[in-house]
């Protein structure tokens, strides 16, 4: 693992119980300021609720959550989060679901606003600043969301299958665009996915985890050079990582042939 | 602009339709030559109404009145009684039994019962008026603010929202819909609740006070002069609701927010 000394997100024996189930179990991470880490998995491996515990939304059963340092366990507000639904509010317009962060906290004043607009017509949302979400595409919708979690102004970005509802070609479009904000916005992203494709094109570490309990199998480098190309998908390096992943989720159940690649 | 075309369109089929009414009214007592005492024409009706203005307008405004206080008296404490009963599982408990009985009680006999109370003046009206629509809007808020997905509770509270702005930004928003469903339905039925009120306590003023009186004297041009201020009240109060539900909700009637809400980002310049 190459995390520096001082990684930006590091989690630290984070467990997690549901009554008898064990969601989570001991589970240390370390990622880097600016690294773009996927977490792929099968279903009910405990993706999401570790997000919701780095989130602080749930309060882990043991262990701590460091940001830079700081032990932010259980604590709201210091990541920004999306999930797959885009969670738009259907009542306000794009523009304040931009800055829900600061209208939730009485702050969206025009400064904040004038960043909103700005981020909205660098990424393409210009001419719908005034619009209902419900006039927005599924591709749309997603960028507003996504662009309500970099208002945040965090620099830990966690993405919960934040494109596993589109379909595969505005999805393909979505993760190029994640890229192109992923290297101006300078942020550190944490990305959990279902297609084993976007993590490897996307990241550069796989950490792949398995079920009863959820824990972490193992971490793959990607060691893919970027900017990557689209032919990046069809490299050698690339099928030889994207076996390495198939083979360990897929090695305790070798009846089932891999679904989602 | 299709917009106003269709706005165009939803007035006149009603047009039509009150025209072609009163036509076949008009029609039907010609035929069958209706005695007046027992169907008065549409004419006989207008000149009552002209002989009789000043006394029917009276009584419209007092039981609009009546409406519109009772109604709002009622649509505020039901969403009171909403939020609470959603914010605390006991207050639930112990506040449904007594929602369900409210119900159960017929209307009239809840206004015999408040006349002794609460004598022959507005209050009692208010009260009447306010049952009625108390409990389609309990019920209906009840489900608006149990239908906020979970997800978009859990996202908000990431971004460390309070419990209050969660409560401002997400569940009351989200209780508008269901709770103008509610208020449509009722604002027919409050103006049926005032009239039931003015009968039971037959005081002199509102339009159903001035029915009752008509249809006792076997004055059916009177009786029917105050049906008609009737339809018309039932008709404005439904007309209101609709209204409220336009300025309070305009991400249901347009894909942009209005020019001059705050919402509104002004500087066109570049988008
Ligand atoms: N609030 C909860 N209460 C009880 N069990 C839960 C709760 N949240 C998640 N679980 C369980 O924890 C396990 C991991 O769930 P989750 O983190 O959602 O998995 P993933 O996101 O990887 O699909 C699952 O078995 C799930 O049923
Ligand atoms: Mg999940």
């Amino acid at each position: 693992m190459t995390a520096a000394a001082s990684p930006k997100l590091a989690l630290h024996a984070v467990t997690q119980r549901f009554g008898e189930t064990l969601a989570l179990s001991p589970t240390d991470l370390a990622v880097r300021a600016g690294e773009f880490v996927s977490v792929v998995g099968p279903s009910g491996c405990g993706k999401s609720t570790m997000f919701n515990i780095i989130a602080g939304v749930l309060q882990p059963s043991g262990g701590r959550v460091l940001i830079d340092g700081r032990d932010v366990t259980g604590r709201a507000g210091e990541v920004g989060y999306m999930l797959q639904k885009d969670l738009l509010l259907p009542w306000r317009t794009v523009l304040d679901n931009i800055v829900l962060g600061a209208l939730l906290k009485g702050k969206a004043g025009p400064k904040e606003r004038a960043e909103g607009v700005a981020l909205a017509r660098r990424y393409g949302l210009g001419d719908f600043i005034n619009h209902y979400p419900s006039a927005l595409s599924g591709g749309m919708r997603q960028r507003a969301a996504l662009m309500r979690t970099l208002a945040m102004h965090r620099d830990v970005l966690l993405l919960d299958e934040p494109f596993g509802a589109l379909d595969s070609q505005t999805r393909f479009a979505m993760q190029q665009w994640l890229l192109s904000v992923w290297e101006r916005e300078q942020r550190t992203i944490v990305f959990v996915t279902h297609d084993i494709d976007e993590a490897v094109f996307l990241s550069d570490r796989v950490v792949v985890m398995s079920p009863r309990p959820g824990r972490i199998r193992e971490i793959i480098e990607v060691p893919i050079p970027r900017p990557r190309p689209v032919s990046a998908l069809t490299s050698p390096l690339f099928s030889t990582i994207k076996q390495r992943i198939i083979d360990l989720i897929y090695e305790n159940s070798p009846a089932l042939e891999p679904a989602h690649v | 602009m299709s917009d106003r075309h269709a706005l165009l369109l939803r007035l006149v089929y009603p047009l039509v339709a009150l025209i072609l009414v009163i036509a076949g009214w008009a029609l039907a007592v010609d035929v069958f030559e209706i005695p007046r005492y027992v169907m008065p024409s549409p004419m006989d009706v207008a000149n009552h109404i002209a002989d009789d203005w000043p006394a029917l307008v009276k009584g419209f405004g007092q039981t609009f009145m009546e409406f519109l206080l009772g109604f709002l008296a009622g649509a505020i404490a039901g969403f009171v009684f909403a939020v609470l009963m959603d914010a605390s599982r006991p207050v639930r408990g112990i506040l449904y039994p007594i929602l369900i009985t409210s119900q159960a009680i017929p209307i009239v006999a809840i206004s015999a019962a408040l006349t002794i109370w609460l004598g022959f003046g507005l209050a009692p009206k208010l009260v009447i008026v306010a049952l009625v629509v108390f409990f389609p809007v309990v019920v209906n808020v009840l489900d608006g603010l149990a239908s906020v997905d979970k997800d978009i509770i859990n996202l908000v509270r990431s971004m460390g929202a309070s419990r209050f702005s969660i409560f401002r930004h997400v569940k009351l928003p989200a209780t508008y819909t269901p709770l103008f469903s509610a208020l449509k339905l009722s604002a027919t039925f409050s103006v049926t609740g005032a009239v039931i009120a003015e009968w039971t306590a037959s005081t002199s003023g509102g339009i159903g006070a001035y029915l009752l009186q008509a249809n006792s004297r076997l004055n059916t041009a009177g009786t029917f002069a105050a049906i008609v201020f009737l339809a018309l009240l039932g008709l404005v109060s439904f007309l209101l609701v609709i209204a409220a539900e336009y300025w309070l909700t305009p991400w249901r009637s347009g894909s942009k927010a209005r020019r001059w809400s705050s919402s509104y980002w002004k500087d066109e310049t570049g988008g």
